[in-house]
């Protein structure tokens, strides 16, 4: 399909240089180096950085977004590392990320991946607690994705039926594990989690 | 290396998955006479899940400020945790205005940028170094290794302490210690899956599975690292990669500072190696 310029948003890239972390776009020259370096291309060869910095560049604002791709970027950072402009690839389409969970939360897309969902269930722990608690992000995530809670949770323990186990054999996690009765089934919490509580308020403000 | 106290951020794996890591991390500095000390009350980084790089350095800023207190240096056996610790000192260091919101959020973020985040890797080779070392290692340790660093050591530019492709720091302990190590620099830095394995697990699994047959087939008795996220993806769910590839990997992967320790001559029970999921019996029946 040929693009047509007149569906092109000519602020897009604006848009995701505005972004923290997308601020290097235009510097982009499309030499593929990202994406001949990156672990995931080498799995999913339509997975492709250097065409999403391309489409970004042109204006191809609603594809970029609704694109499934964003969201298998493992964050290892090859790509960053490797640009000759100094893109930082990484962090950019963490940019475009955030961006697409804002145009999902307006009503306008619907992003095709779990990861904003297990992002939001992370940061929920992080926020209550102030440490990362399995239990809890497990008991938000597994739910959320399966669209109900019987199904979320016959897929918690299918993942975790085999890796509870082990864990538990070696006093890692699980009740009468070695490091006490209720070891990783109960949160850990921070004492001041009320600064935590600050943080999470401020950030979200921003970016209302 | 003149400073015999150092601010512990242990990272939230510490107390579960990567229990063995935070054991022997912990022993060998108490051998090495350096003393730990956990910083109180510290908090989560935001790991790779807060993508939003404000709230990384909100979060991370607290951390600092805490270390900072104690006029120690932070220090972290989780990559991760340096990583995000790292980039926010920078950015405080170089924002006066950004130093200045994180105030106005609240006192405890005020971090002044006197401290240094470093990772345990770094402070063991570079700040205490190879040298002070060698004249305290009391056995050998007869083993082939194949050091896998993964991504947050020698990536991204801005927090790296090692290079980027081919990373020597791992190499040079391996060898330090009397082992040997495997051919396996093709791997050295390629991401273990790990930040996908919730959301995308076949992939996940294929980019461990990569690594494991490669240390296999390199000849390798163990593979050494360096994180908790790499650990639980290369050790504990190897067995969820056996399994959805029907093959027969049964690689022990093993803590750089659990290694280490062995060759400083702590027991095995107090370096967690009864805690690793892949059984380090045969390693260690190869080492004592």
């Amino acid at each position: 399909m040929p693009i047509k310029t007149w569906e092109l948003d000519p602020n897009f890239k604006y848009e995701i240089m505005n972004e923290p972390g997308g601020e290097h776009l235009t510097a982009c020259y499309q030499c593929s180096t990202c994406t001949l370096g990156c672990p995931i291309t080498e799995i999913i060869p339509s997975y492709n950085p250097r065409k999403i910095i391309q489409m970004s560049l042109l204006g191809m604002r609603k594809e970029v977004l609704s694109n499934a791709d964003l969201w298998i970027c493992a964050l290892c950072q090859t790509c960053t590392a490797r640009c000759p402009q100094d893109v930082m690839i990484c962090e950019l389409m963490g940019a475009i990320r955030r961006i697409a969970e804002e145009e999902e939360a307006a009503g306008n897309i619907k992003i095709e991946s779990a990861r904003p969902l297990f992002e939001k269930a992370f940061l929920h722990t992080l926020q209550k607690y102030g440490r990362l608690y399995d239990m809890g992000l497990a008991l938000e995530y597994y739910p959320n994705r399966e669209g109900s809670k019987i199904k979320g949770m016959k897929a918690m323990m299918k993942d975790y039926k085999d890796f509870g186990m082990r864990m538990f054999k070696k006093g890692k996690m699980g009740p009468l594990g070695g490091g006490g009765v209720f070891k990783g089934m109960r949160p850990e919490k921070i004492k001041e989690r009320e600064v935590l509580k600050k943080i999470f308020e401020k950030v979200e403000e921003k970016e209302k | 290396m003149s400073e015999k106290k150092i601010a512990y951020h242990p990272g939230c794996p510490s107390a579960t998955t990567a229990m063995e890591q935070d054991m022997s991390t912990k022993a060998v500095f108490e051998k090495l006479g350096i003393e730990l000390e956990e910083l109180e009350d510290w908090n989560c980084c935001g790991a790779l899940e807060a993508e939003d790089p404000k709230l990384v350095i909100a979060l991370n800023a607290r951390n600092l400020a805490l270390a900072e207190k104690k006029r120690q240096d932070i220090v972290t056996p989780c990559s991760i945790c340096y990583y995000n610790l790292a980039r926010t000192d920078k950015a405080l260091r170089e924002d006066e205005k950004l130093r200045a919101e994180l105030k106005e959020i609240d006192g405890s973020l005020d971090y002044k940028g006197t401290v240094k985040a470093k990772h345990i890797l770094d402070v063991l080779v570079n700040d205490i170094g190879l040298a002070e070392l060698s004249g305290k290692i009391a056995k050998k340790v007869n083993l082939k290794v194949a050091p896998y660093y993964g991504c947050y050591l020698g990536r991204p530019p801005e927090t790296a302490f090692d290079d980027p492709d081919d990373p020597v720091l791992m190499d040079q302990l391996i060898e330090l210690i009397g082992a040997e190590n495997v051919p396996f620099s093709y791997m050295k830095t390629k991401c273990c899956g790990g930040p996908l394995m919730m959301t995308r697990a076949d992939i996940a699994f294929e980019m461990a599975r990569k690594i494991l047959e490669s240390a296999k087939k390199a000849g390798a008795d163990c593979i050494a690292l360096a994180c908790p996220l790499c650990g639980m993806m290369l050790d504990a769910k190897q067995p969820d990669v056996e399994a959805a590839f029907k093959i027969e990997i049964d690689m022990p992967v093993i803590y750089i500072t659990q290694l280490l320790g062995l060759a400083l001559g702590i027991e095995p029970k107090k370096l967690g190696f009864n805690k690793n999921i892949i059984d380090t019996k045969k390693i260690l029946e190869k080492v004592m």
